[in-house]
């Protein structure tokens, strides 16, 4: 691979934001993930390629160390099936999470507050008549819960980097105890793990030791520290942000020629 | 056992009433009982409470006006967006929804196929699956012909008491009136093989009253006996098996076929609002007398060009997959 960078503009937000998830795997070279649909799958197929060609993929539908060949449409496509260890059910593709086996868990989501938790339910209005209703708990709940930590990767907007989440999917630092719903953190109720990091659109947020509040690490390329601040629904702390590497000519075209040339995941 | 249980898909069909507690097999949009499901919104099937997931063969049900209520984990149609019909029931608050899980399903199927009557987990702690403002069980139990098949209660909260774990939930045993389920291949007694992810499959056909099978293929009995290590349903579970060659489209098959993009992409497009789901259905349902009319109407080459390629069992892109 050579190190010639990409213009700025050359390529979209969302790309650069895929690039950055695969840099960051490199921390989970052969460690074992549970995947989630959608652009991780993306990014983990060029993580595999370029930064952790040993890391062991888990998928929610069975699949154990799954090695697909071409990029997967949804997280039951037949193309992770073709070369993977193990193919059973759900049942067995979930399980190596209760049983503490994953390291990291991988997910998108629709809205991300300053603790790290994260929502896949519903956007807006109540439960029973959501403004937006969205695709559930699925596996993003349990990667919450069991995974010894988790990655979330979304875009970078105010309406999704919140305060606080509509709907409590997937737990992160300060979560809910019930029967109240009061919010205490996380391993009061139990819970290991916790999210190492949220890698958004427009650089890469992580949480302080002491509260556990969302702060921005690293801003990407071309994008300044106002417009972040812009975009964010919390008064988020950049004061120790510095910038991120710039992006590759060659992540970029293993995205394009290889990894989605057909542009299935709307990247660009 | 001797006996076929070979029926056709409307008399398969019928066994199902209406109020049933009901799960299709497969996932997201893989292996999905898409004939099956069309047949259930030809025959009407009404108040249906429906369990697991919400991706195509559920949807359609949903479109169809043939389920009332939903308690599972999953209501998308992956990369061609979240399951229509689903999305504007609920948002118009017309349907029934109760979150659970994936684990948790997968832990209440477990118990319902060892006869348990709970599990205990740790899967939702500190999430809002267990708030309960949002706990529509009860509502959902209103639903179902027969209430005693949900549990009385979402959950019970406790310390466990054998390893220190700290909070833990009891999760009830997911009950079920029928399961249907598309597979490559079951003998004529009902012996089933699944190539590819099992999903909840074997699980879901072991908790029902009611097993229907839809299969790809069905061979002779002696045939799938010959390795029964292979095999992923016991024909002791199967109550109908029904021949239905492609009975997935538009989804995919391992090892069959893919999955035919342009018409997930126009599925996802007209059914945004009912009328443009009841226009699909008048063309791709009602307009068919049955599988085989809708199989005529797709044509040979359309279908040709989905059948999936050795070793892969899809076609890869490279091989004129995909577009």
């Amino acid at each position: 691979m050579t190190k010639e960078y990409a213009k700025i503009g050359e390529y979209s937000a969302v790309e650069a934001m895929v690039c950055h998830s695969a840099r960051f795997l490199a921390n989970f070279d052969g460690k074992k993930g549970l995947i989630g649909t959608g652009l991780p799958l993306v990014a983990s197929q060029l993580a595999k390629k370029l930064y952790s060609p040993n890391m062991i993929i888990f998928i929610e539908t069975g699949q154990a160390d799954a090695n697909p060949q071409e990029l997967a449409i949804s997280i039951m496509d037949s193309r992770l099936t073709y070369g993977s260890s193990w193919q059973m059910g759900d049942p067995e593709g979930l399980y190596p999470l209760s049983r503490n086996e994953i390291d990291f868990g991988f997910i998108g989501g629709a809205q991300i507050d300053k603790y790290g938790n994260v929502n896949s339910t519903f956007i807006g209005g109540d439960y029973n008549k959501p403004a937006k209703r969205l695709a559930g708990t699925a596996g993003a709940v349990d990667i919450g819960v069991f995974a010894k930590t988790t990655v979330i990767l979304m875009a970078h907007q105010k309406r999704r980097v919140c305060e606080f989440v509509d709907y409590l999917t997937t737990p992160g630092w300060m979560v809910k105890k019930w029967p109240e719903g009061t919010l205490v953190r996380r391993e009061e109720l139990g819970l290991q793990g916790g999210p190492s990091c949220f890698i958004s659109s427009m650089g890469i947020c992580k949480f302080n030791d002491d509260d556990k509040v969302m702060y921005l690490d690293k801003y990407f390329p071309g994008i300044t520290l106002e417009q972040i601040k812009e975009n964010t629904g919390f008064d988020i702390d950049v004061s120790r942000a510095d910038e991120a590497d710039h992006i590759l000519v060659d992540e970029i075209r293993l995205l394009r020629e290889e990894i989605d040339p057909l542009n299935i995941y709307k990247m660009r | 056992m001797k006996t076929s249980k070979v029926v056709s898909l409307k008399e398969a069909i019928q066994e199902v009433r209406d109020g049933d507690v009901i799960l299709t097999g497969g996932i997201v949009e893989n292996r999905r009982p898409v004939a099956a499901s069309m047949e259930m919104v030809r025959q009407k099937k009404k108040n249906l409470v429906l369990i697991g997931t919400c991706s195509l063969s559920d949807d359609i049900l949903v479109g169809g006006g043939c389920v009332e209520a939903y308690r599972g984990c999953y209501t998308s149609n992956g990369a061609f967006g979240i399951s229509p019909n689903m999305k504007r029931r609920t948002e118009e608050g017309t349907i029934i929804t109760d979150e659970i899980g994936h684990i948790d399903y997968c832990l209440g199927l477990m118990a319902g196929q060892a006869g348990l009557p709970f599990v205990a987990s740790k899967t939702d702690i500190g999430t809002d699956v267990l708030n309960p403002a949002y706990d529509n069980l009860s509502k959902t139990a209103e639903v179902a012909r027969d209430k005693t098949m949900l549990p009385n209660k979402k959950y019970v909260l406790m310390e466990d008491p054998f390893f220190g774990m700290g909070t833990i939930q009891l999760l009830p045993a997911i009950k079920l009136d029928v399961c249907i389920c598309h597979v490559q291949m079951a003998g004529e007694e009902g012996t089933v093989r699944i190539d590819g992810s099992l999903t909840f499959d074997h699980l879901g056909a072991l908790c029902a009253k009611k097993v229907i099978i839809t299969a790809e293929q069905i061979v002779p009995e002696s045939y799938i006996r010959q390795d029964p290590n292979r095999n992923c349903i016991p024909c002791t579970s199967v109550d109908m098996v029904v021949e239905v060659p492609w009975g997935a489209h538009p989804g995919q098959v391992y090892n069959c076929y893919d999955m035919d993009i342009p018409f997930l992409q126009e599925y996802a497009k007209m059914c945004a609002t009912q009328e443009g789901f009841d226009k699909w259905a008048a063309q791709w349902i009602f307009n068919q007398n049955g599988h085989w009319d809708y199989l005529d109407k797709l044509g040979v080459s359309r279908l040709e060009k989905l059948r999936a390629l050795p070793p892969y069992g899809y076609v890869p892109r490279n091989k004129g997959g995909v577009k």
